[in-house]
């Protein structure tokens, strides 16, 4: 077989659903409820009871990720996005949990630009997000920031600035 | 006034508990207002205010029934759609019929009980298939259509209901009339509908709210009575945006429907003179016609008797169709308020003991087969759930 055959149907009062069979046969289904959850279903070939998850939206995009390759660790996550218009241009956004070595500092101390050519594009503290953090923004422990970049400018992030 | 805020007070301590236990709130709404109402304490009865409540609650629960229905997507269901329609449809009208009419109501009044008897509730259906996670099953797509079946059917019944004394051909014509300038309406309006519900402001809220109130005022002047306006208001509209409807109709939709089914609860009267052993009757072959409608369907469609007690089980709860059902038939006058208990009384039983039957259906299914399969096979499979 070549492509799955992705079967998509509308079912009223439900939501709409999205079926395929793997090529080993097992066979997924992916329900959009109009409550708002998605649930997802694996019937292993041979087997008549399919296992079930529910899920949030955000679950949901959060397991899109992992599926589409993207790397998830614990507390860091990060996300390729390809434009295709704009001559593949490949952004990753990444989040970084700040470690204790660089708490106090700003980012111009910090030089990440110049270091790195990565941006911190946002930081996540104590719940509260401070989007586009100044270049006088002090990290403190347990900030979260979001990094965004091509892929190369991220890890030079990770091994430059994050092990200072 | 105050009769209002206390039921729906309970109402709302119902729903936080039923919610948390996750069995079907509408059978404990109606017993609330039986506990309220005529029946019990007698602190709450009914007023104007509580009467145009309800109103609104029978009123948007038909809306979104309307909008639910797109009749393209039927088109292209049909032979699922009717086979399975017609199995459920012909067996539980007929038992309903024949065991009313044997138990002494007159022939319209069994006609009523028969109507409520067969149709199923559709939001306790779709909720126990999202719930027992059960949308995969092949059954479930049978269910979900049997509910649409079922509506359409609802809609039929309606019509004659309303159609009263007048000429059921201009009646029908009428109707289609209203349906023909809707679509039109609908239809050349579309963007202009469509800018309005996109707004974030107050307005698609408002516009809904005036459209749908609107249009069953219109009832009046045309003859033709609410249910049916705003049936084919629903109708049209989904031709539109159907999701941004229901999303702007669903809190009153929500709210006033509570008001409806403690009313109901309220107004009917189990003090005087019911007979126990009628809705015994009742609720126990309620139960059992659904079985045999649903093994049948089984059969047909999906080739296996196992498959109809699935069906069976999400199936069994009668809820808010069946009440108003009753509900429009009362104000026409016809029918003893004997009709009402019975059907309150099953639409309490069926709904509690079909939140069972569809909570533990799998395992149900799962148990026969292991009966039949033990011989064959020493192994037990696990099965996880």
């Amino acid at each position: 077989m070549s492509a799955m055959s992705l079967r998509s149907l509308n079912l009223p009062g439900v939501g709409t659903k999205y079926e395929f069979e793997t090529d080993k046969g097992d066979t997924v289904a992916i329900f959009f409820t109009k409550t708002g959850t998605i649930q997802m279903y694996t019937l292993q070939k041979g087997c008549n009871t399919p296992s079930a998850a529910e899920m949030t939206p955000v679950e949901a995009r959060r397991l899109g990720n992992i599926l589409t390759g993207a790397i998830i660790e614990a507390d860091q996550e990060s996300v390729e996005i390809a434009f295709s218009a704009l001559a593949d241009l490949r952004v990753t956004i990444h989040s970084f949990l700040i470690p204790r070595a660089i708490a106090g500092k700003t980012i111009e101390d910090l030089q990440i630009r110049a270091k790195t050519g990565a941006t911190v594009i946002a930081v996540c503290r104590h719940d509260k997000n401070i989007i586009n953090p100044a270049p006088t923004f002090v990290f403190e422990t347990g900030d979260a920031a979001l990094v965004i970049g091509e892929s190369d400018q991220i890890r030079m992030f990770e091994r430059e600035i994050m092990v200072e | 006034m105050e009769g209002i805020v206390l039921a729906l007070f309970l109402c709302l301590l119902l729903a936080l508990i039923t919610k948390y236990l996750s069995v079907p709130v509408i059978p404990f709404y109606i017993l609330a207002g039986i506990a309220l109402g005529k029946t019990g304490l007698g602190l709450v009865t009914s007023d104007v205010i509580s009467r145009f409540f309800s109103d609104m609650g029978l009123i948007f629960l038909l809306f979104f029934m309307g909008l639910g229905l797109k009749p393209e997507r039927i088109a292209a269901n049909r032979s699922a759609v009717l086979t399975s329609g017609i199995i459920d449809l012909n067996i539980n009208m007929i038992i309903g019929f024949v065991a009313a009419y044997a138990l002494g109501f007159s022939l319209i009044e069994s006609l009523i009980i028969a109507s409520a008897f067969y149709i199923s509730s559709t939001a306790m259906a779709i909720t126990s298939l999202i719930e027992n996670r059960k949308l995969m099953f092949r059954e479930s797509e049978t269910v979900i259509w049997l509910m649409v079946f079922e509506d359409l059917i609802l809609i039929v019944f309606l019509a004659l209901i309303s159609a009263g004394s007048q000429n059921l051909i201009i009646f029908m014509m009428k109707i289609l009339g209203v349906l023909a300038v809707l679509y039109v309406l609908a239809h050349y309006g579309k963007e202009f509908l469509i800018s309005i519900l996109d707004r974030d402001d107050e307005l698609p809220i408002l516009f809904t709210f005036a459209a749908v109130l609107t249009t069953a005022s219109f009832s009046m002047y045309l003859g033709i009575p609410q249910s049916m306006m705003v049936i084919a208001l629903g109708v049209a509209f989904a031709t539109t945006d159907p999701d941004a409807f229901e999303q702007h109709a669903r809190p009153f939709k929500d709210v006033f429907l509570v008001v409806f089914f403690v009313f109901f609860g309220v107004t009917i009267d189990f003090s005087g003179g019911v007979n126990w052993f009628v809705i015994a009757v009742i609720c126990l072959l309620a139960i059992i016609s659904k079985l045999i409608s649903g093994i049948l369907t089984g059969i047909v469609i999906h080739g296996s008797a196992l498959s109809g007690l699935e069906i069976w089980g999400n199936t069994i709860g009668r809820g808010e169709f069946s009440i108003a059902i009753v509900v429009l038939y009362s104000s026409s006058g016809l029918v003893s308020p004997l009709v009402g208990t019975t059907i309150a009384a099953m639409v309490i039983v069926t709904s509690i003991i079909g939140s069972f039957t569809a909570k533990y259906s799998t395992s149900l299914r799962r148990g026969i087969m292991h009966l039949g399969r033990k011989k064959a096979s020493p192994h037990r499979m696990h099965l996880g759930r």
